[in-house]
Formats: C-alpha cells, sequence, structure tokens
C-alpha cells in the first residue's frame, strides 16, 4: 500500500470529527429523563457516526492517493537470459558485400540491427542484457526484463564503431555480466561479429576457466563478408593454418573446445542471419522462472466509491428526519 | 424550503453538494496537462584523467568518473517520467554512443545499471581530444534530437597545440544542453593503472607529454634551445610543466560551450544538474494525462466538515434564545 500524495494524510485527524459532532439538526425538548434507553437508535446513531468518519477518511485517503505497490511474481516459462555481445568494429558498417551501404543494400550492422529487434520482441520471457565490443569491451545494459532499454542499446549499434575487434575481452565481458545476474534459468551469450581477431593465449586460458566454472550456452552468429575466409572451411592449400592467417576458423576450433553447448553460423545475408536466429530461438527453450509485473493499482477511486457509499447512508439518515414542531408554528431554531 | 416532502435545508444542500462531488470525483476528471521533461543524451568522459580523485564529500572519497555516475543517477531521480536519456562515453578523439535515449521511469534500474556499468576501461585509447569529443557528441545528438550533457574534467592530453581550439564547424546552440565540468579546482595526481587494472602510483612528470608536438611548431620555436628547422622543430629540451596533475579546467570548458552554445555548469558547485539541464534547453513538453479527481474530493470533504461545524454554530445561539437548557441531539 503505497500513497502517491502523503502530503493529504495529514488530514486524516479531521475524519475523527464525526465521532464528536453530529450532523443531524438539533431540537430542543423538555426533558429527555422520561425516554428508557433504545437500543436501536443508539445503535443508529453510531452507524451514523461511523459512516461520518467512513466518508471523511476515504475522501482523504483518495486524495493521498492510495495504491497498491507494484509487485513482481514469479512465472514458470520457457526461455533463457541472454546476453547480446555485438561487434561495433568499422567493418560492421559495410555491406555483407564489403562495400559502404547505399540505397538498395543495407549494412551488416543494420541487418544485425533490424533482425535481433524483432528477436528480442518475439522472445517474450526472455531477459536480454548487452554488450559491446571493439577495440575495448564495453558494457551496455546488464541483463533485464526491461525490453525498452535493450532495444534501445540495440538501436545504437549502427552507429559508426571503432577500430579493431577484441572478442576475448568482450567475451570475458559479457561473462561477467552473466556472473552478476542471480535469477535462475539457462544462460545464453549470443555474439554477433563480422571478424575477429586472434584471442590472446592468456585470454584464452581465463576464458577457458570461466566457461568450465558456468554452463553457458554459445552462439557465434559470423556475418561473412562477400570473399572473406569462412570459418568452416579447410584452408586452401598453400595458405598457412595459424590463428594470424584464418583467425575465424581458429576462434570456431577454440570455441569447440570448450566443451560448452556451441552453434556457430556463418551467415553471407540478412536471410542467412534470420535463419540463424530462428535457429537460436528454437534452441533457447530451457525451464525458466520468469518474473511478471503487476504494475501500480490505484484504489484512490475505490475509496472515492465508498465515501460514496458513506455519504448515501448519511443522506439517507437525513431523508428519514422528522421535525417535532408543527408544521406553520413559530419556531425558534431553523 | 421543501419540495416533494423533502426538507431541502442548507445540511441537505451541503450533503447533496458532498455526494454529487463524490460522485464525479469516483467517475474521475482527466485534463489533459503541458508536462515539462527532457529528452537528452549524456556522454561521459571515460579518459585517465577521469579516475582522479577529488569529488564527493569528504573531498577525494570519489574519483570523477564516480562522482559523473552519481549526478547522472540523481539526475534520473529530479527529471519527471516520460524523460528520455541516452548513454554515451567519450575517450580518445570521438564520442561512442552505446544507448539511444529510453524513458527513464519504466526502465530505471537497468539504466542505472547500465551507468553504474560505465567505467574507464571501456576507454579505447589513452588520449584525451576534448574538443573533438564535444563536437561528435554534438553531431550524435543532433542526429537523435535530443540534448546534450557532455560530462568531462577538461583535461586535454596532450595539451592543446599553439593554435588552440580545433574549431567547430556546426552551428552553435542547433543543439543544446550542458558541459559539466566535473573534478576539484586544485592540482591533484592521477592515478596511473597497470595493464591488469591494477593502480600502481600515480602519473609523474615524465610520463605525459607536457606540450603539444604534432604539427607545426610555434612560431617561437627558433628561439629554443637546440632548435634545428629538421632534427628538432620543437626545439630540443623537454619542456617542463605539471600535466601530470589534473583540475577542472573552468576555462576551457567555458571557452567550449561558448563556441557551441551549450551552457556550462561545475558539479563542484552545484547540488544537482537536472536544474540547470531544464533551464538552459528549449523546454520540451509532452501532455500528461492528470488525473483532477482530488479537486472534487476536496470540496466533498470541505462540504462535510461544514455539515458538522454547522452544529457548532447553531448550538450557541439555540442556548441563549431558549428557555429550556435541555439540547436533544436526533
Amino acid at each position: 500500500m503505497i500513497f502517491t500524495n502523503p502530503i493529504a494524510l495529514y488530514l486524516l485527524p479531521l475524519a475523527l470529527i464525526p465521532l464528536f459532532l453530529g450532523m443531524q439538526r438539533q431540537e430542543s425538548y423538555p426533558s429527555l429523563a422520561g425516554f428508557e434507553t433504545d437500543r436501536l437508535s443508539r445503535a443508529i446513531g453510531w452507524a451514523l457516526r461511523l459512516a461520518g468518519v467512513a466518508a471523511l477518511a476515504s475522501l482523504i485517503l483518495g486524495m493521498a492517493g492510495v495504491a497498491l505497490r507494484e509487485r513482481t511474481i514469479e512465472r514458470f516459462g520457457q526461455g533463457a537470459h541472454i546476453v547480446l555481445l555485438i561487434d561495433r568494429s568499422a567493418s560492421m558498417n559495410d555491406t555483407f558485400a564489403g562495400r559502404q551501404p547505399s540505397g538498395a543494400e543495407e549494412s551488416k550492422s543494420s541487418a544485425a540491427k533490424r533482425l535481433i529487434k524483432e528477436f528480442v520482441v518475439e522472445r517474450e520471457h526472455d531477459r536480454f542484457g548487452v554488450a559491446a565490443f571493439s577495440t575495448a569491451p564495453m558494457h551496455v545494459v546488464p541483463i533485464t526484463d526491461h525490453k525498452g532499454i535493450v532495444l534501445s542499446a540495440i538501436d545504437a549499434i549502427d552507429r559508426p564503431g571503432l577500430a579493431f575487434t577484441d572478442v576475448g575481452r568482450g567475451l570475458a565481458m559479457a561473462l561477467s555480466m552473466i556472473e552478476e545476474d542471480v535469477h535462475q534459468g539457462s544462460r545464453a551469450i549470443v555474439l554477433v561479429s563480422d571478424g575477429v581477431a586472434v584471442v590472446g593465449r592468456k585470454i584464452q586460458d581465463a576464458l577457458r576457466t570461466e566457461f568450465a566454472r558456468r554452463p553457458v550456452h554459445l552462439y557465434f552468429v559470423y556475418l561473412r563478408t562477400e570473399g572473406a575466409n569462412s570459418m568452416f572451411a579447410e584452408p586452401a592449400p598453400g595458405v598457412e593454418d595459424t590463428p594470424q592467417a584464418l583467425p575465424e576458423r581458429h576462434l570456431n576450433k577454440f570455441f569447440q573446445s570448450l566443451r560448452i553447448p556451441y552453434h556457430a553460423y556463418e551467415a553471407e545475408n540478412a536471410a542467412a542471419v534470420k535463419g540463424a536466429i530462428t535457429d537460436i530461438g528454437k534452441l533457447e527453450q530451457t525451464p525458466l522462472v520468469y518474473t511478471e509485473r503487476i504494475p501500480q493499482y490505484d484504489l484512490s477511486r475505490w475509496a472515492y466509491a465508498l465515501a460514496a457509499l458513506a455519504l448515501g447512508l448519511l443522506l439517507a439518515a437525513k431523508l428519514c428526519e422528522r421535525t417535532l414542531k408543527l408544521p406553520g408554528a413559530p419556531g425558534h431554531a431553523a | 424550503m421543501s419540495f416533494a416532502g423533502v426538507n431541502f435545508d442548507r445540511r441537505m444542500l451541503l450533503l447533496l453538494g458532498a455526494l454529487a462531488a463524490t460522485i464525479v470525483a469516483t467517475i474521475g476528471i482527466h485534463i489533459i496537462r503541458d508536462q515539462r521533461i527532457a529528452d537528452v543524451l549524456a556522454i561521459v568522459d571515460i579518459t585517465g584523467s577521469m579516475n582522479t580523485r577529488d569529488m564527493g564529500n569528504p573531498r577525494g572519497s570519489l574519483n570523477r568518473l564516480e562522482a559523473s555516475r552519481q549526478a547522472l543517477i540523481d539526475m534520473m531521480q529530479d527529471l519527471p517520467c516520460q524523460s528520455r536519456l541516452g548513454l554515451g562515453i567519450f575517450s580518445e578523439r570521438i564520442s561512442f554512443l552505446l544507448l539511444d535515449p529510453v524513458e527513464i521511469c519504466s526502465n530505471y534500474d537497468a539504466l542505472e545499471g547500465a551507468i553504474s556499468g560505465l567505467d574507464w576501461r571501456m576507454a579505447w585509447q589513452g588520449d584525451s581530444f576534448i574538443a573533438k569529443g564535444l563536437y561528435s557528441g554534438i553531431d550524435i545528438a543532433s542526429s537523435l534530437k535530443s540534448d546534450l550533457i557532455f560530462l568531462t574534467d577538461g583535461h586535454e592530453a596532450p595539451p592543446l597545440p599553439f593554435t588552440g581550439v580545433p574549431e567547430f564547424d556546426g552551428k552553435p546552440g542547433a543543439v543544446e544542453g550542458l558541459i559539466v565540468g566535473v573534478g576539484g579546482s586544485e592540482k591533484t595526481p592521477i592515478p596511473k593503472y597497470d595493464d591488469e587494472g591494477r593502480q600502481v602510483g600515480v602519473y609523474n612528470e615524465t610520463d605525459v607529454p607536457q606540450d603539444n608536438r604534432i604539427g607545426a611548431a610555434p612560431k617561437d620555436a627558433e628561439t629554443r634551445e637546440g632548435y634545428n628547422p629538421r632534427n628538432a622543430p620543437f626545439g630540443a629540451m623537454p619542456t617542463n610543466g605539471d600535466e601530470q596533475l589534473s583540475s577542472v579546467k573552468t576555462a576551457h570548458l567555458k571557452d567550449l560551450a561558448s563556441r557551441t552554445g551549450l551552457a556550462y555548469v561545475e558539479l563542484q558547485n552545484v547540488r544537482g544538474i537536472a536544474p540547470k539541464l531544464l533551464s538552459s534547453t528549449e523546454p520540451r513538453i509532452v501532455p500528461v494525462n492528470t488525473d483532477m479527481a482530488y479537486v472534487p474530493a476536496l470540496f466533498a470533504l470541505l462540504s462535510i466538515l461544514a455539515l458538522y461545524a454547522l452544529q457548532l454554530i447553531e448550538r450557541a445561539p439555540m442556548r441563549r434564545s431558549r428557555v429550556s437548557p435541555a439540547v436533544f441531539e436526533f
């Protein structure tokens, strides 16, 4: 129970007035001594006083904006807690063909933005967090069930990006966001990138320990630019099979070696990205405790209705009032 | 006065009035009121000098970045609902947008989490070309059609070249908002961190560039010791200075504010930045549906109180004018 305008509660003592003062017209009568105590009359007298108290108190409560506090209740559903780890390097602003976006073709980042937003909106019970990475990892939105802020964070991903792609530290950031989140349920990281750099040995080891500690599903959506290396293909003869020459292939190998549920998608166009995201949606259907918000409920209307009822009672009593004086006889009191 | 057998005395009228007003309050009166809101992009400087601990109360309990985060969270509490806040960071020479502006009340805890997540480790480079960062922040704000709050200590690293502040090529005043100077006025050492993020002392004089040696040399360079047009165009001697110490650069920030048409406010001198933000930007008005049910309710309340008060004012003359002292309450 909360009050949106609690200052009105200072008026609450006024509600005691009906206990001391009557609201009926007073008429003089020589003596009451001759009457026996009438229980019914007393009961009616008290009922009218209480009706007065109720009318005043509920009007004041209504003015104070009495309301039920916003609550969250836990429900069971299907879904996951997902951290979207999004590449903000400058190459994301090019098209899948590796050109500057023109009217006909959209850039990789705006395709990713459109499709990921659809995904976030469709997934009713999931909670999302957003991290970005480029030269440095960036904490954007912690895992939350407020969809609005997640969508506005995704809105920002097609802004001009920075130079490099440090996916290792980005993953470490995503893992630390998962670590901070205390809710139960399946956790997943969706990594969206268009090409990666070598993940250093030290960071590889750190990631290996982190992933071993926590069961996290990892999805890697590789937005492959036309002509770029595929992460699945065997290296062509004559090409060195090193992380420096083929970073995507070796990152994929590293993820496979982590022994966590891992899926890699290579998307060369928006339709393929859509396919990958739909697939992730199908896979992330584990039972989940999610919270549902019950918004604040305004009770002031009910308070006014109660006041109206009490006033109705007083009005009924008023209508029953009869004067002791004969009609037409000159009276002293009104 | 009597009608259809009912006696309409003043009590009856007051009671009927109270009942009618209460019924109106139950149904509810809604009026559309104009509410002044803010729609603002906050860009926080996360470069190294923002780690200087010279803010908070007592002085030194917070570093500048923590003070900036706190100021933004406080501002969120001071702004009315339906205001929107976006978030960006500044490092090197550009501002980087993290979040488009989003409504503050319904996203409060997530937005607070996002603000608390701002960290100097997110910086991608050590340089701090504040003027350029501010100009790119203004570009982002103008593309979002929002106002701008730029929180910085104004400490340029490396120092500005002799040519001074780079020109602002936008239209001054096209984007409104605030430059918030964060930091104390006394020169304070800047903490230094190692690769793993542990503090390892503070910067000393030789750790930071003391003057700007990028671009053309100033006119007086020829008179400097060891000057050589090819090998030492800036002279051969290292410049002495105290760039390793940092304070809020009020004059520089005021200059930037006047170039860009923003207002300047210094965080150490104000309790909150929300009032200054609202007073220095063009009002953004949204219609808000306001429930005015308290007006008829107040009327009903006063009527009922008058009803009971009648007994007080009527009792006294009755006693004086009547022969019989007995007062009967029905």
